[in-house]
């Protein structure tokens, strides 16, 4: 317990608004609360220093000892990986704590990769940085499930996304997809989901909860085939599908922040539909040089499937009042799209009503929760709106003006007006 | 899981995990003892990898091949025939597939196809990359490594930059870079600023 929070049951005592057997039962409730922090604190401490050793023996062995012999260097090839096996060995057969096996599972990765480095470094080994990632990340998988370990949860996904980018987006793959990445994902979700039900307040789940989509989002590019604007829909409908996974109870009875499904779908969502919202996008890539490519639309009906599928799920099973406009935003441009294959003008004219529309309902979103986060968002997606509007019309200068002061004004306006309302309920409340 | 269970499956995990890097030295000691060798013409350039370290980049002067074929695409596997010449590489042809023929080959990579146009008189040709242009060296050899040939590339005193290669059975290591007839890593100590 903190001593403010000490401070303030004293108060409380003082005043009489608890006896001293709450106090008790606060005291012990927060007590046993607190036993397991100290063990947690050392697995923190003992996996940075674990991943800190390992890179370190990584970077020594690079530095390429060229006064060893071949079979010196091999013996030293193998040292690291041989010594991890032994602390993972012996963590597992000795039943240690938690910290011992985050630890061992955190050196004994890096020492994989250092083995097949160095070996690739005696034997001048030819191979990509994107192959070597993969042996590597492949070689480290299997333990995340033996140690039950989320550090490797961490250290794996982290490592199949610079593969990922690296194999998909590099020099000599225009036509290369990342196919393993995705494997690798796969392979890492059931541990995650084990993770995100028991230890769903864990800051370790919500770091989780913003590495996955993120990393997704990263390398959902290098899936896309052609240059055409088809890219711009697979990625809406990958937020649609975060937005929606960010619905589901699991995750919304969560605190916002740690809710990165919902805000990278919702974040995504808008600054890809605000890009959308120029002419020379529709002019330029969607009509002149749509090509059609199996692989990506395949991969776009997935994504439309799943998030359809979720919509479902948080309306209809599970109930989730709180029914939002982001949740379809997919839907809509997916209809958009086919639209502007034909016309571009349609598709152009609705999306800025569509931005429009989501930051009103932002705002009411907000309004109606009291968050001031929610509500400035809402306006903040108008005023983006502005601003690119700004660019690229004909507009007068002073209709700008007055729409920008317009904007201004309803910033302070909608903001006052609830704290106000604020005030108004905690009054209430307190009466 | 039961206990036992976990232990077989780490212990298994754990053969495999030395089994990879093994198999791949014993795969290169084989090539090594086996193969045979042929010297690459060459230059040096300088690169570095976040986790290998560093090591310099071989641009040989096998490097492109005349082709009537311009179905090539960038990223496509080029199998190159070598034939020997005193020693030295000299690059007999080019296929998409295995070709018998009595000579060895590696598999390269294809970088771009050079067409013959309006412009480009010139036939067309493939230029692909060797497998092995990579050769690591000591972080403080690998720089003055791609100097020492830069700088002197119209001086005398250097006369032959070649890789040494040893090839068997289309897999390539690569066993040392020679300048003057000694290795460039002696080289760059004997040749220091």
């Amino acid at each position: 317990m903190t001593s403010k929070f000490q401070k303030e049951i004293q108060l409380l005592l003082d005043n009489e608004v608890i006896n001293q057997d709450t106090v008790k039962r606060i005291e012990t409730f927060y007590a046993s609360k607190n036993e397991e922090k100290p063990n947690r604190l050392f697995t923190i401490f003992g996996v940075i220093g674990a991943a800190l050793v390992g890179l370190g023996i990584i970077l020594i062995l690079a530095h390429n000892w060229d006064d060893f012999s071949r079979l010196m260097k091999t013996i030293l090839a193998f040292a690291p990986l041989l010594i991890g096996q032994f602390f993972v060995g012996y963590s597992l057969f000795k039943v240690k704590g938690k910290s011992w096996v985050e630890a061992s599972g955190t050196f004994l990765f890096f020492a994989v990769g250092s083995s097949i480095g160095l070996v690739s470094q005696i034997y001048n080994i030819p191979g990509d940085l994107s192959s070597y990632l993969l042996t590597w990340t492949l070689l480290c998988i299997p333990l995340v499930y033996i140690l039950k370990s989320n550090t490797l949860v961490f250290l794996c996904l982290v490592f199949a996304t610079y593969y990922g980018c690296n194999y998909g987006y590099g020099y000599f793959s225009s036509s290369h997809t990342p196919w393993w990445y995705l494997l690798m994902v796969i392979a890492l979700i059931p541990q995650y989901f084990k993770l995100i039900k028991s230890k769903k307040d864990f800051n370790f789940a919500s770091i989780c909860n913003w590495l996955f989509p993120l990393s997704l989002v990263t390398v959902l590019g290098a899936f896309t085939e052609t240059h055409s604007g088809f890219g711009f829909l697979m990625y809406v409908l990958l937020f649609g599908v975060f937005y929606n996974i960010g619905k589901l109870k699991l995750f919304y009875n969560q605190k916002l922040r740690r809710n990165g499904y919902l805000i990278i779908g919702s974040l995504g969502t808008v600054i890809t539909l605000l890009i959308t919202s120029f002419k020379w996008i529709w002019n330029d890539i969607f009509r002149s040089e749509f090509v059609f490519s199996p692989q990506e639309a395949a991969i776009a009906v997935l994504l439309f499937v799943s998030a359809g599928l979720l919509v479902y799920r948080t309306t209809q099973k599970e109930k989730n009042n709180d029914f939002s406009l982001f949740q379809i935003v997919f839907f809509v441009f997916v209809l958009l799209f086919s639209v502007a294959q034909t016309d571009e003008v349609i598709p152009l004219v609705l999306i800025n009503v569509l931005l429009l529309v989501l930051g009103v309902n932002a705002i009411k979103i907000g309004a109606d929760r009291f968050h001031f986060g929610v509500l400035n968002y809402g306006l903040l997606i108008i005023t983006s709106l502005i601003v690119c509007r700004f660019f690229d019309t004909d507009m007068s200068f002073v209709l700008r003006g007055l729409l920008f002061v317009g904007v201004g004004g309803g910033f302070f306006a909608t903001n006052y007006i609830m704290l106000q309302k604020q005030k108004k309920t905690t009054k209430s409340i307190s009466k | 899981m039961k206990k036992i269970y976990i232990l077989i499956a780490f212990c298994v995990l754990a053969l495999i995990q030395i089994f990879i890097p093994a198999q791949m030295v014993l795969s290169q000691e084989t090539v090594l003892e086996k193969g045979k060798p042929y010297k690459f013409i060459t230059r040096p350039i300088d690169p570095n990898d976040p986790f290998r370290g560093k090591y310099i980049t071989l641009r040989y002067e096998i490097s492109s091949f005349k082709t009537l074929d311009t179905t090539w695409q960038r990223g496509d596997d080029v199998y190159v025939y070598i034939k020997d010449s005193l020693g030295f590489a000299k690059l007999d042809t080019i296929s998409k597939q295995k070709i018998v023929r009595d000579t060895d080959y590696v598999i390269g990579k294809a970088k771009w196809l050079n067409r013959k146009n309006n412009w480009n008189k010139n036939p067309t040709r493939l230029n692909f990359n060797l497998p092995f242009n990579r050769f690591y060296m000591n972080e403080n050899k690998a720089k003055p490594a791609e100097d020492a040939v830069r700088f002197r590339r119209n001086d005398s005193t250097i006369k032959s930059v070649y890789g040494l290669v040893h090839i068997k059975d289309g897999t390539s290591v690569l066993k040392d870079v020679i300048i003057n007839s000694i290795s460039i890593k002696d080289y760059v100590e004997q040749n220091k600023p």
